[in-house]
């Protein structure tokens, strides 16, 4: 029976690329699978190329190739991201973290007590505001080092690296509405509550994705990919 | 090949009980096992096929090792303990459909 060899793999990792899987997880499950399917093919057809059988083989994922594959990876790694971070998130509500929590509440609460509890808002948001910034350009700085020296992409890599910009873009989309608001809002007691619960989580989730889920990555990575660290 | 649209809402269920049977699968088995035990009636597509493996996979159901393989990494899919539960449940989900079409599309056999 004919089977394929370590350069016609190295063609199916180039074809794959060619029809638009960027990362490596994903390719490595299409050319196993093309692989399959062209020896499957050999093996009723012997006479055909390699190129031939590897037209054939690829029909079978129909017009769309492998792109709809890629799109439903897409939705089902990034659901895998924010599982990471609930959990992480988890652990800043639960015994001894908790008290950081509650301490964190408690500032937000007494600053946004003062009347100039509006200035502080708007202080607050700047200071994440550059935070998220450096952080970003440091993180994709990082990842392109990254993908250059093991030649390789993984998707949930990616996510881990790009998708805290992501998150950085939804939080400040919102900052006008705040500060329209904030006059409203820091009249009454539980509008101040409210605020700062709101700060405490939003510090957070932008600190475990900026700074805790990035330094966990090679161990988030294993834990995802058997195959990472072969 | 039958209507495919009946077959879709199954899908999850038929590689599951596929999963539980085997240790583990990979994906292109999984194709060529479907198609051995309906004798060619039922062709799962790429295009489908792997997607709910990765939804499954990302809701915990199944776990995945990865093995090298003539000159190539193969991933294998197999049930969690989570997975195996999720697999009764279905079962028992689908057994309960086939029951109730059968009693709506064959009223005499029911009785």
């Amino acid at each position: 029976m004919k089977k394929l060899t370590k350069e016609h793999i190295e063609d199916l990792y180039a074809f794959t690329i060619k029809h638009y899987v960027e990362h490596y997880d994903l390719q490595t499950e299409m050319v196993d699978h093309m692989a399959n399917g062209i020896e499957a093919i050999w093996e009723k057809y012997p006479a055909l190329s390699y190129l031939e059988a590897r037209k054939k083989a690829f029909k079978k994922f129909g017009i769309f190739g492998f792109m709809e594959i890629v799109a439903e990876r897409q939705k089902a790694m990034q659901k895998r991201y924010y599982k990471y971070l609930l959990k992480e998130l988890r652990i800043w509500f639960k015994l001894p973290k908790i008290i950081v929590s509650i301490t964190l509440f408690w500032v937000f609460y007494t600053a946004f007590s003062l009347i100039i509890s509006s200035y502080l808002l708007i202080t607050f948001f700047a200071l994440i505001g550059i935070w998220t910034l450096y952080k970003s350009i440091q993180l994709h700085r990082q990842f392109r080092r990254r993908k250059e020296k093991s030649n390789k992409k993984w998707l949930l890599e990616e996510i881990i690296f790009k998708q805290s910009t992501g998150m950085g873009i939804i939080f400040f989309s919102q900052i006008f509405n705040i500060i329209n608001f904030s006059d409203k809002l820091f009249t009454s007691h539980y509008g101040i509550i409210s605020v700062s619960i709101v700060a405490v989580i939003l510090t957070m989730v932008i600190y475990i994705s900026f700074e805790l889920l990035p330094k966990k990555s090679e161990v988030l990575l294993n834990e995802t990919y058997p195959e990472y660290s072969l | 090949m039958a209507n495919a649209k009946l077959y879709k809402g199954s899908l999850v269920t038929i590689i599951l009980k596929l999963l539980k049977e085997s240790e583990k699968m990979y994906g292109y088995e999984i194709t060529q096992k479907v198609k051995a035990l309906t004798k060619g009636e039922l062709n799962i597509t790429e295009g489908a096929l792997y997607p709910a493996l990765h939804k499954l996979e990302a809701k915990g159901l199944l776990d995945v090792e990865v093995i090298k393989v003539d000159n190539r990494l193969r991933k294998y899919y197999k049930l969690t303990e989570k997975g195996d539960k999720e697999t009764i449940n279905k079962l028992h989900e689908l057994q309960e459909y086939i029951k109730t079409m059968q009693v709506l599309v064959n009223p005499k056999l029911s009785i």
